[in-house]
């Protein structure tokens, strides 16, 4: 990833204040996280209701059985969105990790571990200084790999209990249920790592918006991805003014 | 009984009432006009014990006239002292009026409605049943009181108990032949078991309804759990009652759940108790001929899921708690995500929180002078 540069305008005489920004993710990406986050959200709100049936709120809902049936359908349209990007996303990393044209910074490595517990020693205020990141921090990561578990859960239970028929005719018939089983609480686990997790990091702790726009600005990438900061500038990557303890 | 009971003692006072009136009223009434005198039952027996009494209807049907005195004595109404004008209101004396009826039938469905006079509330019920529905619909074969308990020979219709069923059985012959061979109809039949279901059990009394809507079939299940889900009397018989309780947290039965609650009268597929087990013809599932046996499971499964192959029934968690033996990837599972499912809501409350915290601590250190 190169730093892009504004050329400054010649008139600006010290008035305009040129902010680099640094692309963080390409297009393809943001529309990947687009298409994940929209039938995620399908997903969720259409799988809910089904889970929770006995639930007034649901029944309220799902007030008549055609509606459950539409549902339903609209779940299992969403749910194909979501196994195509989950396909093209797995089978376009592993070919440009064997091209060589993915450098694997998203792989688990020991150091996601150190960075861990790094953070953590962080956070209870046993170390005084904030650990540093690459382009992507340790929280990142383990909300990739999280999703990554969960969706392979979800595509893997959802089409078991989409097709029991076919799938029982290789698979022991006790596999139906467990899916059935594990498609429910993950879904749980799921929602409730993306409204506790997810939207603090992106929204709370700051408005990070790059998934969305792909690029980041130059205090963003400082203050959280000194890393990546450094390798990319070859600048040190001391806090913005102001920020400095 | 317990309804019934509170409205007894104001009853039993205006009987009271009512009684000392009429003896105190009495002699004023004793002029008034010549009284019809009561036809004795001896003199009705006299003619209607001879054999080979009969009448030619309309129709040409005959109609035999003669009365079993012996079995007349036992029955019922006799042993309370109920004689024949109870019933014959409109026979005063010899010759009769004639009977204005072209067949049996029209007679039976006529005659019958006597039976009103004293067993009202029966009666009215019978009003709202299949029976009655079928009959306005111009079946006069449908039955009427008299079809099922008689006319003059009345018995308890529950003594011995199988007799309930044996009733039902004389119009309902192949589902009689099928539930007599059932665990149910063979303990009542051949045990006198008290506790077995006889037709009216699940079918209702005089308000028989069709069993063939959507609204019997939803509600189907509950009608088992009323034995199959009590503890003492499925101990009784070392049954396990839970069976009903998790068949509603099943697929099946969450189905079931819902249209019960929210659309009634909405036919649905999923499988109700008898889809699985049988109607009339259930049998214990430990028996080789049931349907739920390891023979036969699959076949029944495939009614609904006509593709399943071998492996399907191991879908079936049953009526069975989830546990290792018999469900090892559910068990696991189970233990999984009881587990992962809060680790992760404490894993990112927690988590969060201490950020929350720390990025508190550092914005206050910030802005301390």
């Amino acid at each position: 990833m190169s730093a892009n540069e504004t050329p400054v305008p010649a008139n600006a005489n010290g008035r305009v204040r040129t902010e680099r920004s640094f692309i963080r993710f390409s297009i393809g990406q943001r529309w990947e996280h687009g298409l994940f986050l929209l039938s995620f959200t399908v997903l969720l709100l259409t799988g809910l209701p089904q889970k929770f049936r006995t639930a007034g709120w649901s029944q309220y809902i799902l007030s008549t059985p055609e509606r459950l049936e539409t549902i339903q359908t609209i779940h299992h349209i969403a749910a194909i969105f979501l196994l195509a990007e989950a396909l093209y996303h797995v089978s376009r990393a592993t070919v440009r990790l064997f091209q060589r044209r993915l450098n694997g910074e998203m792989l688990p490595v020991v150091q996601d571990v150190r960075d861990g517990i790094k953070m953590l020693r962080w956070l209870l205020f046993i170390d005084r200084e904030k650990p540093s990141f690459g382009k992507f921090t340790f929280e990142q990561k383990f909300t990739y790999w999280f999703f990554i578990f969960g969706t392979t859960i979800m595509i893997f239970s959802g089409l078991l209990i989409w097709f029991p028929v076919l799938f029982t005719r290789w698979l022991p018939g006790g596999i139906i249920p467990a899916a059935k089983l594990a498609h429910s609480a993950e879904a749980i686990a799921a929602a409730i790592f993306v409204v506790m997790w997810h939207s603090y990091h992106v929204h709370i702790e700051r408005l990070n918006l790059s998934i969305f726009t792909g690029r980041l600005s130059e205090k963003e990438m400082r203050e959280f991805h000194v890393r990546e900061y450094t390798r990319l500038t070859g600048e040190p990557a001391s806090p913005p003014d102001g920020e400095s303890e | 009984m317990t309804p019934t009971r509170r409205y007894l003692s104001p009853l039993l006072l205006i009987g009271l009432a009512l009684l000392s009136a009429f003896v105190l009223a009495a002699p004023a009434f004793a002029d008034e006009g010549p009284q019809q005198p009561r036809l004795q039952e001896s003199e009705c027996l006299g003619c209607h014990t001879q054999p080979d009494l009969e009448v030619e209807l309309a129709s040409g049907e005959i109609l035999p006239l003669t009365i079993d005195s012996e079995r007349l004595a036992g029955s019922i109404h006799e042993r309370i002292g109920i004689s024949c004008d109870s019933c014959h209101p409109e026979i005063t004396g010899y010759p009769h009026p004639p009977l204005d009826y072209t067949t049996r039938r029209d007679l039976s469905r006529a005659f019958y409605l006597t039976c009103r006079t004293c067993h009202a509330s029966n009666y009215v019920n019978s009003l709202d049943s299949i029976h009655a529905d079928i009959a306005a619909a111009g079946h006069s074969e449908a039955p009427v009181c008299t079809d099922c308990h008689g006319a003059h020979y009345t018995q308890f219709p529950d003594e011995p108990r199988a007799l309930i069923s044996e009733t039902c059985g004389q119009c309902h012959t192949e589902i009689y032949a099928s539930y007599k061979d059932s665990v149910h109809g063979s303990a009542l039949i051949d045990q006198d078991n008290p506790d077995v279901p006889v037709c009216t059990d699940c079918h209702g009394v005089h308000n028989i309804q069709d069993p063939r809507t959507a609204l019997f079939r939803i509600e189907s299940p509950e009608l088992c759990a009323g034995c199959h889900a009590d503890p003492v009397l499925m101990a009784k018989y070392g049954f396990d009652s839970n069976v009903y309780s998790l068949y509603s947290i099943s697929w099946h039965g969450v189905d079931v759940e819902v249209y019960k609650a929210n659309w009634p009268t909405i036919w649905h597929e999923s499988a109700v108790c008898t889809d699985c087990h049988g109607v009339h013809d259930i049998l214990p599932a430990s028996n080789p001929d049931s349907t739920v046996s390891p023979q036969h499971l699959l076949a029944t499964c495939q009614q609904c899921h006509p593709n399943a192959g071998p492996n399907w029934t191991g879908a079936w968690t049953g009526h069975n708690k989830i546990s290792l033996e018999r469900t090892p990837l559910v068990y696991y599972t189970n233990i999984f995500y009881s587990s992962f499912v809060p680790f992760v809501l404490v894993l990112a409350a927690g988590y969060v929180l201490l950020r929350i915290i720390r990025a508190t601590v550092e914005r206050v250190r910030r802005n301390l002078p």
